[in-house]
């Protein structure tokens, strides 16, 4: 009995359903098959028929009548299909030959496909490490709108987990109603903005990828009128419009994040952002993504036909005094110049008659 | 390396005996307890690309653990995450396992672990991805399922038709299709639910009686949502 390691398996009637390994080898009259049984047995080419299959594809499939029923022998091993489709006659190996040209074609082109993505990965993995900012925009801008919910939606029940959240009430549609103001005036937003507020002396407010836009009530006790909460939202829902959250977390978390959108997977991204979340809530953005977010706000308040002197003016107190503690400076440093940009900005924006809100400002602040 | 499944049933564990010097390659997280004598390390199976390639694209897997019997031989106790049979195949150099991600507890250092691209029409219709693990060299190989392990044993072009989400393992010499279970396109699509592995003999299929998506969403109902 030969004490050869196995290269092959066999199936069949009788044999069980993982296969019996094996030793096969060929010689010039067929195939020498131990099954470890009394003594090996040569099995002619001419009752074999022959295919290829295995997950790859790489295997050689023999196929034969035996006395003791139907056989089926899988081979692996590269030398050992190499030395059969020599040594078998050309007949029966050409239906095999044809096959394998296909496998061989097929797989060379998923070679060179990924050999050429894992070039383009590379190059890509290379500029973002040396910190292209159009590559992060690149990255961003593959990021369907859909995939930014899961995102948004882990930062905000992570963070929401130890907050009061304010149900109802005539301060929840108040800023219900300012967002909706603000959403149906962005042109082109595919974003279902949802708004939360949060019982805290905290002043400020932001908003996660996916549109999900957070309000502290501190901000609506020291905002002097509903205009300057809109100012603040504008600004905030900016940040979302234009991505600048996703930025950020393609910055922070580079290369991992970039495969993860090159190759398509939902399920990383998010588990990215919930372990990312509690600094996507803390980001301070850089001061060309407050400008823009600045600008296009103050844009989309006059489209939504909310007076700007809200938004400039709650900019200009925070800016004017240092005394006034609030958190929003610590995400958004204030300065003089902030405000009068926005200044220059809505003096070149044409003249309109603000529509009012449906609320009395100061009946919502009573109910805070 | 010698192992054992201790407790079989919904609750098992799996003693793994290493002789001096000697290593088992567990899922992150697996380990229960060890001897003193052995060392945990974080390796990255397959470099650094490897790895990358296994956190990103097969679940959560970032490492595989790497224990080893460094100060004389020991014991180590491995454990599954969800509740569910525990199975320890042999490999011997010929047979070749195809693992869903979650599948896989732990396997001897001989045992050569490759995540596995399904083709594209496979891989885009089925709710596992892309990616599965593949199996193959010798040695022992652990599996863990969600609920009890069932093997079906398939003779050569014998078929069998196994939902996407019950797949737990199955031998390479087994081709498979997927396939939908009913009609609805989109629903498949956008889900992965009611798809269907058609597989075809011969070989080996192992399925689990318990899917995990469809517990998540059963327990999930009696969670309280926080606002
Ligand atoms: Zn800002």
């Amino acid at each position: 009995m030969s004490q050869c390691s196995p290269n092959a398996l066999c199936f069949g009637d009788g044999l069980p359903g993982a296969g019996v390994p094996c030793h096969a080898e060929v010689n010039p009259a067929g195939l020498v098959l131990d099954l470890g049984e009394a003594s090996a047995e040569t099995i002619p080419f001419s009752s074999f028929s022959i295919d290829a299959g295995g997950f790859d594809h790489d295997h050689l499939v023999l196929k034969w009548q035996a006395r003791s029923g139907s056989r089926t022998l899988y081979l692996k091993d590269p030398h050992l299909i190499r030395a059969f489709r020599q040594a078998a006659p050309p007949e029966l190996t050409a239906h095999v030959e044809r096959t394998a040209q296909q496998v061989r074609r097929a797989r060379h082109g998923r070679r060179t496909i990924l050999l050429v993505a894992l070039g383009s990965l590379v190059g890509l993995i290379l500029l973002l490490w040396l910190g292209s900012d159009t590559l992060v925009q690149m990255a961003v801008s593959r990021i369907p709108v859909e995939w930014e919910q899961p995102i948004g939606e882990a930062a905000r029940s992570q963070f929401l987990a130890g907050q009061t959240v304010v149900k109802e009430g005539p301060a929840v549609a108040a800023v219900q109603e300012i967002t909706k103001r603000l959403a149906d005036a962005a042109p082109g937003n595919p974003y279902k903005f949802e708004v939360t507020v949060v019982r805290s002396d905290v002043v400020n407010a932001f908003a996660l990828p996916g549109g999900y836009v957070v309000v502290f009530t501190g901000l609506l006790k020291k905002a002097e009128s509903p205009e300057e909460v809109a100012g603040v939202l504008a600004h905030e829902l900016n940040h979302v419009l234009l991505r600048h959250g996703l930025e950020r977390i393609v910055k922070t978390a580079g290369l991992v994040a970039v495969v993860t959108i090159v190759v398509g997977d939902q399920q990383g991204l998010v588990g990215l952002a919930k372990r990312l979340g509690v600094e996507l809530l803390t980001l301070k953005f850089g001061r060309e993504q407050e400008t823009q977010a600045d600008l296009q706000g103050l844009q989309l308040l006059h489209r939504a036909k909310i007076a700007p002197d809200g938004m400039i003016h709650f900019f200009e107190r925070l800016s004017e005094s240092d005394k006034l503690q609030v958190e929003i400076l610590s995400t958004h440093p204030m300065s003089a110049a902030r405000a009068d940009r926005l200044k220059a900005e809505a003096a070149s924006l044409s003249r309109q008659t603000p529509e009012p809100f449906s609320f009395e400002w100061s009946a919502v602040q009573a109910g805070l | 390396m010698k192992s054992e499944i201790l407790y079989p049933g919904a609750f098992p564990m799996v003693r793994v005996e290493l002789a001096a010097g000697e290593t088992v390659k567990a899922e992150s997280g697996a380990m229960v307890a060890c001897s003193p004598t052995v060392d945990v390390e974080s390796k990255m199976e397959g470099g650094f690309l490897g790895a990358l390639s296994r956190r990103m694209l097969s679940g959560e897997k970032f490492f595989f653990q790497t224990l080893r019997a460094t100060r004389g031989a020991g014991e180590v106790l491995l454990a599954p995450t969800v509740p569910g049979d525990i199975v320890i195949l042999e490999l011997d150099g010929v047979n070749e396992y195809l693992v869903q991600k979650d599948g896989f507890l732990a396997g001897a250092d001989s045992v050569k672990i490759e995540s596995k691209m399904q083709s594209l029409s496979r891989g885009l219709l089925g709710g596992e991805g892309f990616f599965i693990l593949r199996m193959s060299g010798t040695g022992t190989l652990v599996l863990n399922s969600f609920g009890a392990i069932h093997k079906v044993e398939l003779k050569p072009d014998q078929e069998y038709i196994v939902d996407n989400s019950h797949l737990v393992a199955w031998t390479a010499t087994t081709s498979y299709n997927i396939e939908k279970a009913s009609a609805g396109w989109i629903a498949s699509f956008t889900s992965g639910e009611g798809l269907v592995c058609r597989f075809r003999g011969p070989g080996v299929v192992y399925i689990q009686s318990r899917n995990p998506g469809g517990f998540g969403n059963w327990i999930r109902q009696f969670i309280p949502v926080s606002e």
